[in-house]
C-alpha cells in the first residue's frame, strides 16, 4: 500500500510550524495507525532526521494516550475507535492522509503532534472525583444502586479524556468530556455529597481553561471514540443549573 | 451581564431568549395568515394591535429585550469560540455537525438586516412609504331607520324587513366614519414588487435554516434530551420551521400569481 502523508511539523517550544509531506510505499494493512507512523519514523532517523513526535501509550484504546486528528476527525474517520485501533485496512492505496494535532487553545502544541493536555487534569483535580475517608469499607449491599443509572454510569465513565470531543468541535468546547465526568458521579450514590459542588466547580474550571461554547452541533459525539452520548450534556446542563438555584452559600 | 461567566448559563440565556423569539414567530404567522381571510379581517386584526396600547408596548419591550440579549450573547459567544481554536485545522471534515448548525451566527446576522428591513418596511413605514401610506375609511356608526312602505313595491336593491304584516324600508345613514390603516393594501402592493418579494423569501429561507437548529438545540441546553423523545424534538423542530417558512413565503407568492388580492 503507497500512501502520501501530510504531516504537521512543529519544532518544540515554537509557536508555528507548517504541512510537510511524506511518501510510505511498504504499508500493510495489518498496520494500525501509530505502526504505520512507527515505519515512517524508522526510516526518519536511519536518515538521520527528527522522527515525528506522537503521543502513545496502551495501544489498546483504553488509555487516552493517542490522538491525532486525521483527515478532518479525531482518531480518524473510523466511528468508535481511538487512533491506536484505527487500522491501515480502512485507508486505500494511493491515499493521501492529514494528519494535524489536536487544536485547541487550552491544549497548545508541544512539539509536532503532541499536545499539552493537563487542561482536562486541571478540570478533574477540580472536582472529578469522590471524597471517601479510609476506614473500614462499608457492605456494598447496603449501598443501593438501580440497574438503569449503574448502566448509565458506566456509559459515562467510559470516557478516557483523550480529548477529541474539545478538539472535533467547531466552538473547541470541552462539554462532552465534563458532562461524562460529572454525570458518572452523578448518577452514583456516592457522588451525592459533592454534587452540587463538583458541577459548579469542574464547569467553572472548563470555561478558565479557555475551552470554547457548546452551541448542540453534536460533532462530539460523533467524534468520540467511546461513543459517549451528547445527552450527558443535556444531563451536564440540568445538573449546573440545578447546582446553581440550589448551592446552599452563606450569605 | 454576570451570566456570560458561564458557558452554560449563556447558553441558557440563549435558549430561554429563543424561545420566546420563536412563540412570537409562531403567532405572528398564525395572524398573517388572516389575509387569506380577506382585507377586511386582515386590517380589523391590523387595527386591533395598533389599538392594544400599553400591552403592545409591554410584548415590543419583551421582544427588543430577549433579541439584544440573544444577539449579545451569540457575539461573545463566537468569540470566545474563534479564541478557543487560534489555529485552524488545515484539513476538517464534519460528521455531525450541519451547515445550519456550524452557521448559525451568520444566518442570525442576515436575519437580524432582515428584520430590520421589513420593521422599517411595515412598521416603520419608512423603506417604501408609497406602498406602506395606504388608508381606507371604515364605518364607525350607523343609524337605521325603518320606513313604512304602505304598500308599495320597493327596487330588491334595497333592504326591506317584515314585520306584522307590514313592510318597511330600512334606511342606513353614515353617522361618523374614521379611517385605519390599510394594511392588506400595503401587503399586496408591496409584494407585487418581486424584488420586495424575493427579499422577503430570501429571509424567511435564512429563518428556516436558523431555526431547523434552533429550535431542538433549545432543548437539548435546557437539559430535555431523552431517546424516549429526543427523535420527536429533532422531528418537531424541522416540521415547524418548514410550516413557518411554507406559510409566510405563501403570502408573497399567492400575492404575486394573483390569489390573493387579485382586486386592489
Amino acid at each position: 500500500m503507497k500512501l502520501t502523508l501530510m504531516i504537521w511539523r512543529q519544532e518544540c517550544c515554537k509557536k508555528d510550524g507548517k504541512m510537510e509531506k511524506y511518501f510510505l510505499d511498504n504499508v500493510e494493512e495489518e498496520m494500525s495507525f501509530l505502526e504505520m507512523l512507527d515505519v515512517l519514523n524508522e526510516r526518519l532517523i536511519l536518515e538521520g532526521k527528527d522522527p515525528i513526535a506522537f503521543d502513545h501509550d496502551c495501544r489498546e484504546g483504553i488509555c487516552g494516550a493517542c490522538s491525532l486528528v486525521i483527515n478532518g476527525v479525531p482518531h480518524g474517520h473510523h466511528k468508535g475507535t481511538t487512533t491506536c485501533q484505527l487500522h491501515m485496512r480502512k485507508f486505500k492505496d494511493g491515499d493521501t492522509i492529514y494528519v494535524e494535532p489536536f487544536r485547541n487553545k487550552a491544549f497548545p502544541v508541544i512539539k509536532d503532534l503532541v499536545v499539552d493536555r493537563t487542561a482536562y487534569d486541571r478540570i478533574m483535580n477540580s472536582g472529578g472525583f469522590v471524597s471517601i475517608n479510609t476506614g473500614n469499607p462499608k457492605d456494598a449491599n447496603s449501598l443501593p444502586i438501580s440497574k438503569i443509572n449503574a448502566d448509565l454510569a458506566m456509559d459515562a465513565a467510559a470516557c478516557i479524556g483523550c480529548g477529541a470531543c474539545a478538539s472535533s468541535c467547531p466552538n473547541g468546547s470541552a462539554m462532552l468530556f465534563v458532562a461524562a465526568k460529572v454525570s458518572q458521579f452523578a448518577l452514583l450514590p456516592q457522588g451525592q455529597p459533592e454534587r452540587t459542588k463538583r458541577a459548579l466547580a469542574m464547569v467553572r474550571t472548563m470555561d478558565e481553561e479557555g475551552f470554547g461554547n457548546c452551541t448542540n452541533m453534536y460533532e462530539c459525539e460523533a467524534a468520540c471514540p467511546k461513543n459517549i452520548s451528547v445527552r450527558f450534556i443535556a444531563r451536564l446542563n440540568r445538573e449546573y443549573i440545578r447546582a446553581r438555584l440550589s448551592e446552599e452559600k452563606k450569605i | 451581564m454576570s451570566y456570560l461567566k458561564s458557558s452554560i448559563l449563556s447558553k441558557w440565556v440563549m435558549a430561554v431568549t429563543g424561545i420566546v423569539l420563536v412563540g412570537f414567530l409562531i403567532g405572528h404567522t398564525v395572524g398573517n395568515m388572516q389575509l387569506f381571510i380577506g382585507s377586511d379581517t386582515f386590517n380589523t386584526y391590523a387595527a386591533f394591535l395598533q389599538g392594544l396600547g400599553e400591552l403592545l408596548w409591554v410584548v415590543r419591550i419583551t421582544l427588543i429585550v430577549c433579541v439584544l440579549l440573544h444577539i449579545f450573547t451569540s457575539i461573545k459567544l463566537k468569540l470566545d469560540n474563534y479564541a478557543a481554536r487560534p489555529i485552524k485545522y488545515q484539513y476538517k471534515s464534519y460528521l455531525k455537525a450541519k451547515l445550519t448548525s456550524r452557521n448559525m451566527i451568520w444566518t442570525g446576522i442576515m436575519i437580524l438586516a432582515f428584520v430590520v428591513y421589513h420593521l422599517l418596511h411595515f412598521t416603520v413605514g419608512t423603506a417604501h412609504p408609497d406602498y406602506y401610506n395606504h388608508y381606507e375609511s371604515v364605518v364607525n356608526e350607523k343609524s337605521a331607520v325603518a320606513i313604512d312602505t304602505q304598500g308599495e313595491q320597493i327596487p330588491p336593491t334595497f333592504k326591506t324587513i317584515t314585520q306584522d304584516g307590514k313592510t318597511y324600508v330600512i334606511q342606513e345613514e353614515v353617522k361618523s366614519a374614521k379611517t385605519r390603516h390599510n394594511t392588506y393594501k400595503m401587503v399586496v402592493t408591496s409584494f407585487r414588487n418581486p424584488i420586495i418579494s424575493i427579499c422577503y423569501i430570501i429571509g424567511v429561507i435564512l429563518l428556516a435554516f436558523h431555526l431547523t437548529h434552533a429550535i431542538q438545540s433549545a432543548f437539548q441546553t435546557l437539559g430535555l434530551n431523552h431517546p424516549r423523545y429526543f427523535g420527536y424534538i429533532t422531528a418537531g423542530s424541522n416540521l415547524l420551521s418548514i410550516l413557518i417558512a411554507v406559510c409566510l413565503i405563501s403570502i408573497p407568492v399567492s400575492i404575486l400569481t394573483g390569489i390573493v388580492g387579485g382586486a386592489i
